[in-house]
């Protein structure tokens, strides 16, 4: 028995509504797997149809090698299952609301005291364990809604967006909390939104979109996949002629981020770092302007005067011609105020995933289980012919799977 | 996967221990917060002080409407509080806590064994409210013990048979909400239009048909002779054989229902 949970080809309809339209899932044993995607996408079916709540009309799965239409008892007895839908009883304490499930899996009196004695003081609930869950602030309640799940201490355990809603400390919190809990050997499959979260947690993520798996790999895996690793400096003076540089060097035209994009881009987090955290809207802002950009070919801010302060980010397809530009530049005198060669971020990864019209050729060799293809956004990137004027002709250099939005 | 299983408890005790647990669950809370157990009881202590009274001064005959009126509100407020199942139902279903029981290794029927085993409770909490208040109003039993708690019974077991009517609606509902309108509208021309309230000899014919065929008319004047005296008639034996159709409709519906819901 390597797979905790397995699952192929899920289908499930809700009248003219396909939640799922096959979906394969596998998770090893004590492996954390994130399924990840907007809302809507079919993750919470998903997780229904694996803790036997609801019937798949098509595919099977098995939970602990159990089938979870044909032996659901089985199932339950493996799983515990802790989100968004699943709930505590508001109306009663912390400590009833563990003793009532300890009870309803025949422990004693006793035991069932004793391990909801053990389990709030392992979430932190000590205190709030006599007060009425109703009083729990959203935090509390998520840590007791996962203390419940873990009353019959499940080695299979399934978490519906554990922390949506959650403000950051109480999503930290929560996510220490799992990582004890995959410490202890449990197999995990969790559901989020956040790309964040499924990069914090887990080994694995599963991108969904639209009832289908849009995408499988690790954190790592669905970075790479969304293109390359992008260069990014800040010259403390001189931009043009570093963005010149970068042109001649690289082979293709810089995106500049100076004047308004600069100050749009660093709303959620001034002074954008050169790492970039933006936001997902952020960079897809930046990825339509670099279209806009693009197509337009005007060559953008300079005609606006010198400007002093402004990031410049180009693709990197061979890492080898970075210390080239390096050297170029201090040849120039031009000193850099923060340079980065950076992954793209999660989040261009994911929206590169999940954008995608269709599954098509472009389905790199990594990808395993998914049953649509994997979007890669080079199909999306403008043709060479929108390319603006470059000093060189930049589609020399271009490759075949490159991102879109990583291509100025 | 003996490795997977090793930790799991495995439920002891069948469906009828894990609803006790469930009942246990339902009714703690009335401890847990005193302000629910006095709404529970304010309930139909209100209603009995309100009618009785009231329509005592209208009458000018405190004893006599009191005698009249009182097994009637009883049946009424008994009646009204089989609501809370299917409410309850319909909140457990609409928060997710439903879907925790149905996630744990349980039997299936012990959540609905849970429901109706405490509401059949808080049922004869309300029941014998609603007596101790009517003899406060002035209210006085004139049969013996044994045809009082004959009464009593009668009613909770007509209100245990309409509480799965009730169930069934709670989980047809789509909300709370919806849930409560539905059953008002169920259990409106239930009460009113029977001989809870007003002895048919003063209604309109029409009115008068449909009172002679309501089960609650005959409930309340089953209660009004175990209580107070009288002939008994055919009154026992109707409500008895509603009680027993209404079961033989509404718990497989329900069973049904609850079945799809918790598949």
């Amino acid at each position: 028995m390597t797979y905790a949970i397995e699952a192929e080809g899920l289908i499930k309809r809700y009248g003219d509504k396909t939640a799922l339209d096959g979906v394969n899932l596998a998770v090893r044993r004590g492996e954390v797997l994130a399924v990840l995607g907007p809302n809507g996408a079919g993750k919470t079916t998903a997780v229904r149809i694996l803790a036997t709540l609801v019937s798949p009309d098509g595919g099977s799965a098995r939970v602990g090698g159990h089938d979870v239409v044909a032996r659901p008892h089985q199932v339950r007895e493996l799983i515990g299952l802790t989100g968004q839908y699943a709930s505590v009883d508001e109306n009663l304490t912390g400590t009833q609301n563990l003793m009532m499930i300890g009870r309803l899996l025949g422990m004693s009196r006793a035991d069932a005291r004793a391990r909801a004695v053990g389990l709030l003081d392992r979430f932190g609930l000590t205190e709030a364990g006599d007060r009425a869950a109703r009083t729990y602030s959203g935090g509390m309640r998520r840590r007791l809604d996962l203390a419940v799940s873990m009353v019959a201490d499940p080695r299979i355990v399934f978490m519906d967006e554990p922390t949506t809603g959650l403000d950051p400390r109480a999503r930290t919190e929560l996510w220490d909390i799992v990582r004890e809990q995959v410490a202890g050997g449990s197999t995990v499959l969790l559901t989020t939104q956040y790309l964040e979260e499924a990069d914090q947690l887990a080994d694995r993520i599963v991108v969904i979109d639209h009832g289908r798996v849009a995408a499988d790999g690790t954190p790592d895996q669905l970075k790479s996949r969304a293109g390359h690793r992008r260069l990014e400096i800040r010259p403390e003076r001189d931009l043009w002629t570093a963005h010149d540089i970068l042109a001649q060097v690289i082979g293709v035209t810089p995106h500049v981020s100076c004047g308004q994009a600069a100050h749009r881009l660093s709303k959620d987090a001034a002074p954008r770092p050169p790492g970039g955290t933006a936001t997902a809207e952020a960079r897809a802002e930046d990825a339509t302007e670099r279209m806009a950009d693009a197509s337009s070919g005007a060559m953008p801010d300079r005609s606006y005067g010198p400007v002093e302060d402004g990031v410049l980010s180009v693709p990197i397809v061979d890492p080898a011609m970075v210390p080239e530009v390096f050297r170029r530049l201090a040849d120039a005198g031009i000193t850099l105020a923060e340079h980065a060669l950076r992954r793209p971020s999660l989040d261009e990864a994911f929206l590169a995933l999940v954008s995608a019209p269709s599954p098509d050729l472009s389905t790199p060799p990594q990808l395993s289980t998914g049953t649509g293809g994997m979007a890669s956004a080079g199909r999306q990137a403008p043709s060479p012919s929108s390319e603006p004027p470059a000093p060189r002709p930049a589609v020399s250099s271009r490759q075949p799977q490159s991102s879109g939005r990583s291509m100025a | 996967m003996t490795s997977l299983a090793s930790h799991r408890v495995r439920p002891r005790g069948g469906a009828l221990t894990q609803g006790l647990t469930l009942a246990w669950r339902s009714l703690v809370p009335l401890r847990n917060e005193p302000g629910r157990l006095v709404q529970l009881l304010l309930q139909p202590i209100f209603m009995i002080l309100l009618f009785v009274c009231l329509f005592g001064a209208m009458t000018g005959d405190q004893t006599g409407t009191a005698q009249f009126l009182l097994p009637g509100v009883l049946v009424q407020v008994a009646l009204v509080a089989t609501n809370t199942t299917g409410m309850n139902l319909a909140e457990d279903i609409g928060n997710g806590v439903f879907d925790r029981f149905r996630s744990l290794p349980i039997a299936r029927s012990a959540p609905l064994i849970g429901r109706i085993l405490a509401d059949t409770l808080t049922m004869l909490l309300t029941v014998t409210t609603s007596l101790l208040t009517g003899l406060v109003a002035g209210f006085r039993v004139r049969t013996s013990l044994a045809e009082t708690l004959a009464g009593l019974a009668l009613v909770l077991l007509f209100t245990f048979a309409l509480s799965w009517a009730s169930a069934w609606i709670g989980l047809k509902a789509r909300s709370v909400a919806s849930m409560q309108g539905m059953a008002t509208a169920v259990l409106l021309p239930l009460t009113f239009g029977s001989t809870a309230f007003i002895p048919a000899a003063n209604v309109p014919g029409w009115l008068r048909w449909w009172m002679d065929v309501n089960p609650v008319s005959h409930l309340a004047a089953s209660l009004r002779v175990l209580l107070t005296g009288g002939p008994l008639g055919a009154h026992l034996w109707i409500t008895l054989a509603w009680a027993v159709a209404i079961v033989a409709v509404f718990f497989p519906l329900a069973v049904h229902s609850y079945t799809r819901r918790i598949r």
